[in-house]
């Protein structure tokens, strides 16, 4: 008596054990309805209504809740199941008392439609035993090997997942794109890098570019350094706000080729044109 | 893109800017050093002075609006703090390493995963050669390079024509 139940109990919590147990356990209690005449035919009554009404609670709660209270509702439900066959059954035997405890167990696994057949095949066929207990423990075994709750919250994940994903290959995309019109630019901005293919080499011109540039800010502060110390009355005396004019004038003598290609790639020319007017302007 | 309209709206002030600062901070420096016989730690002190000066020149006349001019700006002012106490205690080494191991501790910290067919190794050297890059996600980084390369050039364009008109 005790062993079965206690079994059921603890193997509740994996599917395919407990469908084990129940086609094991599940003669028993057909046995013991059978056995038991009067009482026996009985007692599947009202246990089917109050199954059912414990299973719309049960499952409203399963919904929000986690394993934890699973459990405890388990308990619930089979001390609520015993209640009710002690209180309407009062001569019921061990082995129907059995049945109740396995049915409420196999209740803990999420499956309504195996209680409902279970009691309905009780209905029906208590009395052709060995038929009718195979054709209950068959279907009660393919109801919980697809519980229909657990998928439904599966399914729910999944769908959330895919759209995050669908949103992240967007922005994936959209970052591509800005890096690639980065690329461009910066090919544009470097000199002699518009022929060359492939982003990694277009990286290792543009490292050396701007390696280049560091090197000569280094080699131009050296001298600067070396020229400063001899003329530097010269520098006072310039005025600086002429010099950058100037400075930008015969900049633009030494790398005409160059500002010309960088500023006509800018959309806006008029700046170049502006800058030109206004340093030709300053000289004559 | 966004490089673009701004540094050229303002393109002409900045060089501008940066050359008067920059000659500014060059007269600083002459003044301060045209004393007497040039040792030749004197000449090289001064030699990263003026780089100082032109990087700070440079960043400042940018403004902090810009990721790697801030960067510079900063990592300026720490290192001429410890610059100037480095050279008043005689050790020129310190600041160096210092900043050396500050700046692999926010490598290590702020790496992040960058797609395989852009060569990472390019990516990194990028990152080490821009101010402030080791932090930036990757479209950024080759904004902030856009911009930092026509600085640069600027740079390069200004230095070089006030020792053309110095030396002339």
């Amino acid at each position: 008596m005790d062993p079965p139940t206690l079994m059921n109990e603890s193997t509740f919590q994996s599917a395919n054990a407990a469908t084990y147990n129940l086609s094991e356990i599940w003669p028993f209690s057909i046995n013991g309805g059978g056995d038991s005449s009067g009482g026996g035919l009985e007692l599947p009554r009202p246990l089917f209504g109050a199954n059912l009404g414990q299973f719309g609670e049960a499952n409203m709660n399963r919904e929000g809740s986690g394993n934890d209270s699973i459990g405890g509702r388990l308990r619930e439900a089979r001390g609520g199941c015993v209640g009710t066959k002690r209180r309407e059954v009062v001569g019921s035997e061990d082995e129907s008392a059995k049945g109740l405890s396995t049915s409420s167990g196999n209740g803990m696994n999420d499956s309504d439609g195996k209680r409902l057949k279970t009691s309905g095949s009780r209905d029906v066929h208590h009395n052709s035993k060995a038929d009718g207990e195979g054709n209950s423990g068959k279907g009660a075994e393919q109801n919980t090997k697809t519980p229909p709750e657990p998928p439904k919250d599966y399914i729910h994940v999944r769908a959330r997942r895919g759209q995050a994903t669908d949103s992240h290959s967007l922005a994936e995309r959209a970052r591509r794109e800005k890096i690639s019109e980065r690329m461009k630019i910066l090919q544009d901005l470097v000199p002699g890098c518009n022929k060359v293919i492939g982003k990694a080499l277009v990286l290792d011109e543009i490292i050396n570019y701007i390696q280049s540039l560091q090197q000569q800010v280094e080699f131009l502060s050296m001298k600067l350094e070396a020229v400063n110390s001899r003329v530097s009355t010269g520098i006072e005396e310039y005025p600086s706000k002429d010099f950058g004019q100037q400075a930008f004038d015969t900049s633009g003598m030494a790398y005409g080729w160059q500002t010309q290609r960088e500023y006509l790639r800018d959309s806006s020319p008029d700046w170049l044109h502006m800058q030109i007017g206004g340093g030709f302007e300053r000289q004559t | 893109m966004n490089p673009h309209p701004s540094s050229c709206s303002n393109g002409r002030s900045i060089r501008t800017r940066f050359a008067r600062r920059f000659l500014r901070a060059l007269k600083k420096i002459g003044s301060k050093g045209s004393s007497s016989r040039p040792s030749p730690r004197d000449i090289s002190w001064r030699c990263r002075r003026v780089k100082i000066a032109a990087d700070a020149s440079m960043a400042s006349a940018v403004g902090p609006r810009r990721v790697w001019s801030r960067t510079m700006l900063n990592m300026l002012r720490s290192r001429s703090h410890a610059c100037l106490h480095a050279s008043r205690l005689g050790n020129s080494r310190r600041p160096g390493a210092d900043r050396h191991a500050v700046g692999k501790r926010k490598r290590l910290v702020l790496k992040r995963k960058l797609p395989n067919r852009l060569g990472l190794n390019q990516v990194n050297q990028l990152r080490r050669l821009v101010p402030g890059g080791e932090a930036m996600d990757l479209d950024i980084l080759l904004d902030e390079t856009a911009h930092y390369i026509k600085c640069l050039a600027t740079q390069v364009k200004v230095m070089r024509s006030i020792v053309d008109y110095c030396s002339a």
